[in-house]
């Protein structure tokens, strides 16, 4: 097949060209449908290039947040320095859940090297559900109030235990035993009433901005303090999950790609320390749960800085491998940690 | 001409595609949708199957209706598994007994009696135990599960008189579900 036979069957050629071939066999019959295909190619073309301009015009309002030209303020980075040869991850089993706090937040220096005098701390349970805590889909109380009780002996000048709960807040943290719990240790418990978010830029892959509960935005110190659970969609929720209960507005949004959502939101907050309860775990139907069919007791706490890695270990007390789940390879690919927590330097210590 | 030839067979495949996700989540078939009432209408339907008398248990406070948008905020990560079997709304509501001991009551209406059987059986517990002459249920500690003509229901108790009224609250249910 010749150059000019190809040509011939659809594709552009010069107009000179055209003019030959018509020239050849076309008789006066033949020309409106050189028109048609001229004025064919011209909508084409227009059409392209006005479709090419909107999507350039959405991607660039896109970029810019909506529209929006205000500068957002960002949530700070918690970390604290790492101290060469310290203890980067911490497994404690045993019968006392508050014991095994303690224990834990020792082996990896104690509470004095992530929290100063006069520092703000804001601890993070999951207080998400209308539950008890025998039906282990919030953090445990004891746990939490453990850990206020170290944030206060490390001289914190304020200490606020918050979560945004799925049900109705009220419920949640009466139901859970934290507000009692937290409340009787020293901690100012602060329910997210819907005046007590500001906005900041998450700077996300898929979340650019969020309406964050203010004392993550104020704290110097975030302690995160998740339980391990099932969870239908994203597999399980631990300890990179967990921030999900930071934002405020309507929670589907969340769920369109709840792996890139979730490591968005960790690498938002980029917590100081991460106290991972596995007291009691729940094994299906969460992460609502209800029955105590589906829950297992543990009796571990595991405290660590790296949030990867600590997922990945509940991954495993949850029958899971950390390729199991999405946001575990996803946060490894963002720099948030190792999915290898023995490659870490980890202390196990027995009941 | 050729242009517009080969714009039709682009569409083609395109159209095959549209049909066949279309065809997963299109409404159930006529003769499940059509004894169903619409709108408002069945959310007093689903607020009327609260509308019992029993001295075990009473409503505590309004009855709370999610639509699929909803449901993130009442399940969160668990809507998907009930939107994908055709959820159409639920009805969450707290009961007390008369010791004041609570539970909750959770009235999830699907489209048809099979997608509440297959959520029933997808979130049964391997633990929780049968109940006696009624194969739709279960009961596990501190709950009772079942699924009755399209609706499948969830009750869960705070402390073991709240658990003791489970089953009485579950059979008031069901009878009104008939």
């Amino acid at each position: 097949m010749s150059d000019s036979d190809q040509k011939g069957n659809g594709d552009i050629v010069p107009e000179a060209r055209l003019r030959d071939v018509g020239a050849n066999r076309a008789s006066d019959k033949e020309r409106p449908r050189d028109e048609d295909r001229r004025t064919v190619l011209r909508v084409g073309v227009t059409t392209a290039m006005a479709a090419g301009a909107v999507a350039l015009g959405l991607g660039l309002r896109a970029r810019e947040g909506h529209g929006k030209s205000k500068t957002l303020p960002k949530v700070k980075d918690h970390r604290v320095a790492k101290v060469a040869g310290a203890v980067e991850m911490a497994i404690v089993r045993g019968p006392d859940a508050a014991a095994n706090v303690r224990r834990a937040v020792e082996a990896v220096g104690g509470m004095g090297r992530f929290v100063k005098r006069g520092e703000r701390v804001v601890i993070k349970p999951n207080i998400g559900w209308n539950r008890l805590p025998e039906q282990a889909a919030n953090t445990n109380p004891e746990v939490v109030a453990e850990v206020v009780r170290l944030v206060a002996a490390a001289g914190a000048g304020k200490i606020w235990v918050t979560d945004v709960s799925v049900n109705t807040a009220e419920q949640c943290f009466a139901r859970s035993g934290i507000e009692k719990a937290a409340r009787a240790a020293g901690a100012i418990v602060v329910r997210p009433e819907a005046t007590a978010f500001r906005e900041v830029d998450v700077a996300g892959k898929l979340l650019r901005t969020g309406d964050v509960l203010y004392p993550f935005v104020d704290a110097d110190r975030v302690i995160n303090v998740p339980v391990v659970k099932q969870h239908s969609l994203s597999g399980a929720t631990m300890a990179l999950k967990n921030w999900y209960g930071v934002l405020g507005g309507q929670r589907v949004k969340l769920h369109q790609n709840i792996h890139l959502s979730i490591v968005d939101l960790a690498a938002m907050m980029k917590p100081t320390l991460t106290i991972m309860d596995a007291t009691r775990i729940l094994l299906a139907n969460g992460p609502t749960g209800g029955s105590l069919a589906d829950v297992k007791q543990m009796d571990t706490i595991a405290v660590g800085t790296d949030e990867v890695a600590l997922d990945a270990f509940g991954a495993g007390l949850l029958g899971l491998s950390p390729g199991d789940l999405g946001f575990i390879i996803e946060g490894m690919k963002a720099g948030l940690g190792t999915s290898d927590w023995r490659s870490l330097k980890t202390e196990e210590l027995g009941g | 001409m050729r242009y517009l030839l080969f714009a039709v067979l682009a569409l083609v495949p395109l159209a095959l595609v549209g049909t066949l996700v279309w065809q997963g989540n299109k409404a159930p078939p006529a003769e499940h949708a059509a004894a169903r009432p619409a709108g408002g209408d069945a959310d007093a339907v689903l607020r009327g199957l609260f509308d019992f008398k029993l001295a075990a248990a009473k409503i505590k406070e309004k009855i709370s209706l999610y639509d699929d948008k909803g449901l993130f905020d009442y399940i969160d990560g668990a809507a998907p598994i009930f939107i994908e079997r055709h959820f159409r709304k639920l009805a969450a509501t707290e009961l007390s007994t008369p010791e004041g001991s609570d539970l909750v009551c959770d009235v999830y209406d699907m489209a048809t009696p099979d997608n509440a059987q297959s959520i029933f059986d997808k979130e049964k517990s391997a633990q929780a135990k049968p109940v006696e002459d009624w194969p739709g249920a279960i009961a596990g500690p501190m709950s009772f599960v079942f699924h009755q003509a399209r609706y499948y229901v969830k009750l869960t108790a705070f402390d073991a008189k709240a658990e003791a009224a489970l089953p009485l609250v579950a059979r008031a249910l069901k009878e009104k579900m008939k």
